[in-house]
């Protein structure tokens, strides 16, 4: 998996074990290489399992699980949308799948994913569809590294301290504010 | 603007409204749905049509969304498992199993090795019902109204036998975590036993009766072609994908429970077609039967769920976990995310159907709206699974 990301930036990138989490490697990108790293697995044979949006107190944590047909096995893309203003790129350009779980992630969360073909609300009325059930009110949201698997890591990115227990504080920070800074460039 | 078959009198919803904006000049808008018989359940699907021919089409969902991930959010996880048989009432055990595989896996349990083996009977017998149940709608829809009888004849055997460890016929809610709820007992065990060769002898017959009937055959031959490149872009799995070829089954690549010890094949079929989908289903009868027969042989005494097995009250320990299983219809995921807290913080669930269904705007594009049904029905959509 290191292999097929080369050269994309990154901020995190670990090994899991697949019989305990379900998953055999996770990556949380800059939004602005969700696009490249999503045609690269394209390239690879993979497909689109689901995507989904997880409340933290860092953001909009946005999952995306690819699978193969031919190896076992399942990789997490992770993009970080930041609370104000949640946006990421669609991917359905390359996934046309991705459509419908990119439209369900906005009924839920109210994500926007920039570039949906058809982005209408999916599974919610359109009349009550600025709700978001699945948002969490700001007390209850759990911090990233405490509830996700932190994997074997295999790259982190510079002043990347999310996953990490023991970062400093502005550490955290400043990346916080990075992944804000790649969102509004694709915006 | 104004449209031939949307007159500015007539306001059509949300849904029409959006789509008719790109309609062409002369087109009819239509609305399949979301009663109508071929739908099973409340799907719509506005398409825009050239005379006979479907120009567009536009799945519409929601009318069975019940919101089962925010449900989620306000049960434990011992509580969530009925919410499992209500989501996909076809294969509601396939669902269990997914749900409690994902939380032992968060958890690390370990499930008994008799409650395997009673989970891999009782979930094929399951599907068996499933394909079943798809089998004499699916006939239906096309016009044949003798195989329904046949099917749910066969099927009702089937929801007999399960009734007596499930307590129920449909929205099963059967599993535990570290296991299932009650043991299969002696009596249970021979009906099963006594099933198995009724099915065997019934399945040449629904081959002469139904399966080479020309008629059929020129309904769903050569209709609603899917190549495996639009299914993997779409991320279509179960007998839609080996229909069109790919031997992926969450059974082999991602094996769980007992599967590797057991001896089946993963039917395919190069057709690609509505009769490649309805190829690969009947074949999976067989091979069903198969497994439950060797569970049966194979199974040990002991437990059906693990000593000291959560009470409603037990909390999931903080991580995350996925797990997939085979479905009636594809790949069942569950995805967990737990804060250690009383409910758990994230239950993300993966339907199949909803990524098969995906697919149909893409396939149905140039088809004749007769076909549109067929190639509905080839699918095999379970609605509340799609809208959840």
């Amino acid at each position: 998996m290191d292999a097929l990301l080369k050269g994309l930036p990154l901020d995190y990138l670990a090994a899991c074990d697949f019989q305990k989490t379900g998953k055999t490697w996770q990556a949380i990108l800059p939004a602005a290489s969700l696009v490249r790293a999503a045609e690269r697995l394209l390239a690879a044979d993979y497909f689109v399992e689901d995507i989904s949006a997880l409340d933290c107190v860092e953001g909009y944590v946005v999952t995306y699980h690819f699978a193969h047909f031919h190896k076992p096995g399942r990789v997490a893309l992770r993009v970080i949308a930041p609370h104000d203003a949640p946006s990421v790129p669609s991917i359905a350009g390359i996934f046309q799948g991705a459509e419908w779980h990119e439209r369900e992630t906005r009924d839920f969360h109210g994500v926007v994913f920039q570039g949906n073909p058809n982005f209408i609300p999916l599974l919610i009325d359109p009349d009550m569809a600025d709700c978001f059930p699945l948002r969490k009110d700001p007390k209850s949201r759990a911090r990233m590294r405490d509830i996700l698997e932190a994997g074997e890591v295999v790259h982190c990115g510079p002043g990347f301290g999310l996953m990490t227990p023991d970062a400093p504080a502005e550490a955290q920070a400043s990346s916080q504010s990075e992944a804000a800074a790649g969102d509004k460039a694709t915006a | 603007m104004t449209h031939s078959a949307l007159p500015d009198q007539v306001a059509g919803d949300f849904y029409t409204n959006n789509f008719a904006k790109n309609a062409q000049e002369g087109s009819l808008i239509l609305n399949l749905g979301p009663q109508h018989p071929s739908t099973h359940g409340v799907l719509r699907v506005v398409v825009e049509m050239d005379g006979e021919y479907i120009l567009r089409a536009e799945p519409v969902l929601g009318y069975l969304h019940r919101m089962h991930e925010k449900m989620a959010e306000v049960k434990t996880a011992a509580q969530f498992i009925p919410n499992m048989g209500r989501v996909d009432y076809g294969h509601a055990l396939g669902w269990n199993w997914a749900f409690v595989g994902a939380v032992e896996k968060l958890a690390g349990i370990e499930v008994p090795e008799r409650a395997e083996y009673v989970r891999v009977i009782t979930c094929e017998l399951n599907r068996l019902a499933s394909h079943l149940l798809w089998w004499g709608a699916y006939l239906l829809d096309l016009g044949a109204f003798t195989p329904i009888m046949y099917a749910f004849d066969d099927r009702e055997k089937i929801l007999d036998i399960l009734q007596a460890p499930t307590g129920s016929r449909l929205t099963y809610s059967y599993f535990r975590i570290g296991g299932v709820a009650k043991d299969l007992n002696e009596d249970c065990l021979s009906r099963i036993r006594a099933f198995i060769p009724w099915m065997r002898e019934r399945l040449p017959m629904y081959k002469d009766l139904v399966s080479d009937n020309i008629i059929l055959r020129k309904r769903i031959e050569g209709i609603g072609v899917i190549e495996p490149e639009v299914c993997r872009r779409f991320g279509a799995t179960g007998p839609v994908i080996r229909g069109s070829g790919i031997a992926y089954d969450v059974r082999r690549s991602d094996p769980y429970s007992v599967y590797p010890k057991l001896d089946f094949e993963i039917p395919t079929s190069d057709l690609m077609d509505a009769r490649g989908r309805y190829d690969v289903r009947i074949a999976e009868f067989e091979q069903s039967l198969r497994i439950i027969e060797q569970c049966l042989d194979m199974m040990p005494e002991g437990d059906v769920l693990v000593k000291g097995a959560p009470k409603p009250s037990w909390k999931a320990p903080k991580g995350e976990a996925y797990f997939a299983v085979e479905g009636a219809r594809g790949k069942i995921g569950v995805y967990l995310v737990s804060d250690g807290g009383k409910n758990l913080y994230r239950t993300k669930l993966r339907a199949p159907g909803f990524c098969n269904l995906s697919l149909f705007a893409e396939v149905s594009r140039g088809t004749i709206l007769a076909d549109a049904v067929a190639i509905l029905g080839s699918l095999d959509l379970i609605i509340p699974e799609i809208d959840r």
